[in-house]
């Protein structure tokens, strides 16, 4: 049985935890003052691919596009799925691309300069800073892999060479559904915030401590496994990736005007007892109103 | 007409610019019911192009575009808000959701000329593909969208709440090579930003340049769930249904739904009368602090709700804390529930638009906040002026002193 080859795509992203994160006096994300850290969402696919470490003894792959500075969320990705392999795609022209363009160089590094071919690919649901979910998918399809989205939990059947993921779609208006789905590899899969990996036996325990271990030291000289490619070593299509290859464009940021008032609020002391008692008396009665709606 | 004339959004052409026309929605249903955001993104279409068709003397459609196993009962009801026609891909295999077969269905439907020429003969000879394309920013359209775009080579904007079509003038320094350029009907895609305080509006442009000169159509985005009204149904309206038989590959098959099951939410906003919700106001000490919460959501008999940024678990909390109540079930507003209880409470909560959409239509609405100038005080009836750790066990109090009372009488 071969070995499963997997890859994980990363993002670095501010770190909007308490502390690190800092906002300006409108609300708005101060870039300058946040931290950076590797994405939320980033952290939980690679938590998803050591899984497949402890219990397959997969080969891990992780890769980001990004400035020079995104080697900390790889070294951090590292410290979590004990990846063997760091790639990261890091050239001006690729500053501004959208998540066609983005699609696009991540496509090219896992195809061409990882080795062998993929089994699985992972990503996080989303950034939390912007991009909306589509990066992952749209590698997939470039890629040609079958896209299983909104994953919960998954295992691998290496006889048949097949998937099987839970998938939970939540959705407006209805309850939430939990599909269970059959795919051959290779698969990408994006990995909901609410994924879990369950390790159950002792022998899945005791790999898990091992490769925990090996992925801090690993992570400690995480430069002997990193390889950074510009666009050139990339090899890329210089018209399709960057602000050539992005379709859409970012045109204007503005302030979501206030909207108007649509209560008028009375304005009580919390520390007045009157105030409270009255706050009290106004809540019961809102809630043994008779509403007709 | 040659057949690689390209539009190149200028004045001159009037029929030609009809290459990339009409706006196809992707339509949603899951056990026999269509989602309501299919209906909401219907209603925008049709309010979008009403003025559209008025403004540029055009007769583009709305495009209604449903897949699935016997689906054909649904059209007329798609009719009726608000699409001119519905393209119908009924066919046992498209009974579940399988990404690959779904983007390459809604991608063939997508680029027939047949389809085009029920649609409009009038532009059909010149029909590329859509000019626009609608999906819904939920479980199924995020994903559907980002990889039917790929295969359209085309650009999509994530979870949009506003939509603006306009002539533009834009200059860019790679996809115009630094001149100013027209482009005609644009589609102004605004998206919140996660702060729910900033709007981002995305284009999705051709590039004139002449080294990297493309075409970018449709102009593809996905939509909120909640954000607009459908329009009210019309029994009357006329439409055309277009029966599309899917192409399916043999190979896409091995894809198997093996299990689909219904959940039951441990979190319901519907049977409670009262919901209690808290935001980044917890910050400095936040196990201590929603149990305040969830105490002031006993005495009111309440269900909890939270802002999206808590969701995130981006504050340090204990583990139970955390699973039972940082979780995404519970976030109110437009990434979550749109409720509306009998009385709201809002602790520790500025009010970002995002959170305004979900709770806006409750029936009293309490807001606990120590600062007077959040957003929150405008969509409120009470402002409580005070830090949640001093005013919610003064609350609490006193609720258990009226609750004694009402026993007692």
């Amino acid at each position: 049985m071969e070995p499963l080859n997997l890859a994980v795509i990363v993002k670095l992203e501010p770190d909007f935890s308490e502390g690190n994160v800092s906002y300006k006096p409108d609300g708005t994300l101060n870039r300058n003052e946040t931290k950076n850290t590797l994405g939320p969402h980033s952290g939980i696919a690679a938590k998803a691919a050591f899984y497949a470490k402890v219990k397959y003894d997969a080969k891990i792959s992780v890769c980001s596009m990004g400035p020079p500075l995104a080697e900390l969320a790889l070294e951090q990705a590292q410290q979590t799925c004990d990846a063997d392999v760091l790639h990261l795609y890091s050239d001006r022209i690729f500053a501004g691309a959208d998540t066609l363009a983005t699609a696009e160089t991540l496509r090219t590094g896992i195809t061409d300069k990882m080795e062998g071919k993929m089994d699985i690919v992972f990503s996080g649901h989303r950034a939390s800073d912007g991009e909306t979910g589509q990066t992952g998918p749209q590698t997939a399809w470039k890629l040609g892999f079958t896209f299983l989205g909104n994953v919960i939990s998954y295992d691998v059947n290496l006889e048949k060479r097949t998937v099987v993921a839970k998938c939970l779609l939540t959705l407006n208006g209805v309850p939430n559904v939990v599909e269970e789905i059959e795919a051959p590899l290779p698969v990408f899969i994006s990995i909901d915030p609410s994924y879990k990996s369950n390790y159950t036996t002792v022998s899945q325990r005791i790999a898990f401590e091992k490769y925990q271990k090996e992925a801090y030291e690993r992570a400690k000289n995480y430069k002997q496994y990193l390889k950074v490619y510009n666009i050139d070593e990339l090899g890329v299509d210089k018209t399709l990736v960057g602000l050539a290859g992005s379709p859409t464009i970012v045109y204007q940021v503005e302030r979501i005007p206030k909207g108007k008032a649509t209560r008028q609020a009375e304005v009580l002391d919390g520390s007045n007892p009157e105030h409270i008692r009255k706050a009290v008396a106004k809540m019961k009665e809102a809630l043994s109103a008779m509403v007709i709606k | 007409m040659s057949e690689d004339w390209r539009c190149s959004g200028c004045d001159s052409c009037k029929t030609e610019c009809e290459a990339y026309s009409h706006v196809y929605v992707i339509m949603e249903h899951i056990d026999g019911k269509i989602l309501p955001v299919s209906l909401e993104m219907l209603g925008e279409a049709r309010r979008l192009f009403d003025d559209y068709n008025a403004r540029y003397s055009s007769n583009e459609k709305v495009v209604a575009v449903i897949l699935g196993n016997d689906i054909k009962d649904f059209s007329k009801e798609l009719i009726e808000y608000g699409a001119d026609i519905v393209v119908c891909a009924d066919h046992p295999e498209l009974k579940d959701l399988r990404n690959t077969i779904h983007t390459k269905v809604v991608s063939q439907i997508a680029l027939d000329k047949e389809i085009a020429s029920k649609i409009e003969p009038n532009y059909a000879k010149q029909f590329k593909k859509p000019r626009y394309i609608f999906f819904a920013a939920d479980s199924i359209g995020r994903h559907l969208s980002s990889t039917v775009l790929v295969e359209l080579e085309s650009g999509l904007a994530s979870d949009i709440n506003k939509l603006v079509i306009k002539d533009l003038n834009v200059t860019h320094q790679i996809k115009t090579d630094g001149k100013a350029t027209d482009f005609k009907k644009t589609l102004e895609m605004y998206r919140p930003d996660f702060s729910g305080f900033l709007w981002t509006t995305i284009l999705c442009l051709n590039n004139t340049t002449p080294a990297i000169k493309r075409e970018y159509y449709p102009q593809g985005c996905s939509i909120i769930p909640g954000v607009f009204e459908p329009i009210k149904p019309d029994p009357k309206r006329s439409g055309e249904i277009i029966f599309y038989e899917p192409k399916i590959e043999k190979n896409d098959l091995k894809v198997k739904v093996l299990s689909h099951k219904i959940i039951k939410s441990e979190v319901d906003f519907e049977i409670r009368k009262a919901v209690v919700s808290f935001g980044r106001g917890i910050k400095d000490a936040p196990d201590e602090n929603i149990k305040l919460v969830t105490e002031l959501a006993k005495q009111l008999d309440a269900e909890i709700g939270i802002s999206l940024p808590i969701s995130k678990k981006l504050l340090p909390a204990s583990q139970s804390i955390s699973s039972t109540y940082m979780i995404p079930a519970r976030v109110i507003g437009t990434s979550g529930s749109k409720i509306s209880p009998m009385l709201y409470v809002a602790v520790g909560i500025s009010g970002a638009m995002q959170h305004i959409a979900g709770m806006q239509d409750s029936e009293f609405v309490v807001a606990i906040n120590p600062d007077e100038n959040s957003p929150i005080k405008n969509e409120c009836d009470i402002f409580i002026n005070g830090r949640m750790e001093d005013v919610i066990p003064l609350l609490v109090e006193e609720l258990k002193k009226q609750q004694q009372v009402v026993q007692a009488g």
